[in-house]
């Protein structure tokens, strides 16, 4: 029980995804600034607004609209994210738990911090908030399908195991996925699912900042919306992180195997940023097409590829 | 060339230049001779009154006066350096119109006394807002850095 | 100066409401924005939702029909909140002050916290205001 609560909280829990969490986001916010020409924000600046939106604001709850929801909604995001983290977190750094790393279970823990920012947002009562909450809505339906396909794609490769210590071991026992020529196209199509997960231009409409003034999170302040950065730091962290035990090999944690570990997670982020810079903002209508046409096309090229062996 | 003209006519008073490239010069003159170089310049060689533009730097009040050579497209600045206590030049709206407000404009910001202004009143603001404080002052410490 | 006021400091974010200018003010605010005059090393950022808000930035005279729409920004940002008037009309009408929809300037509307005039002011007259606005609180 106390081992347990051990790594819920603390390592790899919660304390430890923050602070990661964190660092990743400073690291995305200086790459942006670094390739616009500029200085960036100093390297604590994630935590000072965490802390200022927790601490110093107040909050304010809508006139119209269900409190009790609008104020559930962010500790939702937080939990999800949390617990997905974990259950990614504890097979890849080889801890032995009682967990036995299922993929359908984490695939459907990283949906909570998603739909709960749609229930916060319709609880809001605001009508540019329901605007953002139909996009994300939408987007939601389209890029789920395709992650699911991928996930079929990986249990197909690792030789018919959901058990994600099991694909571990399959691929540092033999080649990781990602060299081969399905591997490649799986990491193509989920680096795009991550960006849509994550609300990273191009696909972040559902939170547009000047077309529809901050979209989903427009009534929130003060300690809900902390909570939210907090969701959002965590997922920013988890979701390469599980890119990097589907198809890289995932970790060894000894010697010179710590650096390419950790070489690989910014190897990841810095790909999700480079695309965020350097692509202005679809339409919902064209990432619903992009999504359920090509992604879907490739994704099916790689499962026949697959099942053929390569 | 131009510049090599006012260094012959004007070698007392001018006190250093400098040429980024061939259409940007900038002399550093005494405050006391921007009247009769201003003459010179514009009755003389033909250069038109852009505008003027001010700052307050640890050396003092700095004002850059922009004049331009409409043939060529050539950009002449003049600096002058007024000191800290008591800034004052001579104005310059008896010869050029555009200077007046240009230089009411400093005077409310910055503190600089116009010499010889017809109307030293406040341009900007409305009623008595902030008269005598000048916003755009600075205080340096003795030394080290700036504090604004 | 306690944990709460330097993460308040480090991190301020900026929300712009544009009076009945002649908009050259508000030219001059997105230029500070922009990678020249870098405002994101200071930490600060422009939101698109008053609700986010710590500084809020207003410039213009103040139409009859502008200030019930300032009264309610105003009790929409979660406190505490700084208010600067921004530009000759934001301190004290400017121009426009003898107008027959003039309804005051900024200050007679809503506590101000700094001022700082200019028609329009340079980004780097912006930049020292902030900078002072940090130094006194």
């Amino acid at each position: 029980m106390g081992t347990n609560l051990f790594y819920f909280l603390v390592y790899p829990g919660f304390l430890f995804m923050a602070v990661i969490g964190g660092l990743l986001s400073w690291f995305d916010r200086k790459i942006t600034a670094r390739v616009q020409f500029r200085k960036g924000p100093p390297l604590l600046q994630p935590f000072y607004d965490f802390f200022k939106l927790l601490l110093v604001k107040e909050t304010i709850l809508p006139a119209r609209g269900a409190k009790g929801l609008f104020l559930a909604a962010p500790v939702f995001a937080v939990f999800g994210a949390t617990m997905a983290g974990v259950f990614i977190l504890l097979p890849l750094l080889n801890i032995t738990s009682g967990f036995h790393g299922d993929l359908i279970v984490i695939f459907y823990l990283l949906t909570i911090p998603s739909l709960s920012y749609v229930i916060g947002a319709l609880s809001s009562g605001n009508p540019l908030a329901a605007v953002g909450a139909s996009r994300e809505m939408k987007l939601i339906l389209s890029y789920e399908l395709t992650f699911l396909l991928v996930m079929v794609g990986i249990i197909i490769k690792s030789g018919q195991s959901i058990d994600l210590y099991q694909i571990i071991h399959v691929q540092q026992s033999g080649v990781p996925f990602i060299g081969s020529v399905s591997g490649v196209l799986l990491f193509i199509v989920v680096i795009f699912c991550l960006q849509a997960k994550l609300a990273l231009v191009p696909f972040d409409m559902p939170e547009a900042e000047t077309e529809i003034s901050d979209g989903i999170f427009i009534e929130y302040s003060g300690t809900p919306y902390a909570m939210i950065k907090l969701s959002k730091y965590i997922l920013f962290f988890i979701l390469p992180a599980f890119v990097m035990a589907i198809l890289m090999n995932g970790t060894l944690l000894e010697g010179i195997n710590i650096l390419w570990a950790v070489l690989k997670l910014v190897a990841v982020v810095l790909l999700l940023t480079l695309i965020r810079n350097t692509n202005p903002r679809v339409k919902i209508k064209q990432a619903m097409r992009f999504f359920f046409v090509w992604m879907n096309l490739l994704v099916i090229i790689a499962i026949v590829l697959a099942i053929l062996g390569l | 060339m131009v510049l090599e003209e006012l260094k012959k006519t004007f070698s007392t008073e001018i006190l250093g230049s400098e040429t980024r490239n061939e259409q940007r010069v900038t002399l550093y003159i005494d405050p006391a001779a921007l009247v009769s170089m201003s003459e010179h310049l514009f009755k003389e060689l033909g250069f038109r009154f852009i505008i003027a533009s001010a700052l307050h730097t640890r050396r003092g009040f700095e004002i850059y006066y922009h004049f331009s050579y409409d043939s060529t497209g050539m950009i002449l600045n003049l600096h002058v350096i007024l000191d800290h206590e008591k800034p004052a030049i001579e104005s310059l709206s008896n010869m050029f119109e555009s200077t007046n407000w240009i230089e009411r404009e400093m005077h409310e910001l910055f503190g600089i006394d116009f010499l010889n202004h017809p109307n030293l009143e406040q341009l900007l603001s409305e009623g008595n807002w902030a008269t005598g404080e000048y916003p755009y002052r600075k205080k340096f410490k003795s030394k080290g850095e700036a504090q604004a | 100066m306690g944990f709460k006021s330097y993460c308040f400091k480090k991190s301020l974010w900026l929300f712009h409401f544009g009076g009945a200018s002649c908009n050259n003010c508000d030219i001059e605010i997105l230029d500070c924005l922009t990678p020249r005059y870098d405002l994101e090393r200071f930490g600060m950022l422009l939101v698109g939702s008053i609700r986010h808000a710590d500084v809020l930035l207003v410039n213009g005279s103040i139409n009859k029909k502008d200030k019930p729409r300032l009264l309610e920004i105003y009790e929409q940002a979660p406190k505490p909140v700084l208010v600067v008037a921004i530009g000759a009309c934001g301190c004290t009408g400017g121009i426009f002050a003898e107008g027959y929809t003039f309804a005051g300037p900024v200050d007679k509307i809503i506590p101000v916290d700094a001022y700082i005039p200019g028609c329009p002011p340079k980004p780097e007259a912006i930049l020292a205001g902030i900078v002072k606005l940090l130094g006194k609180n």
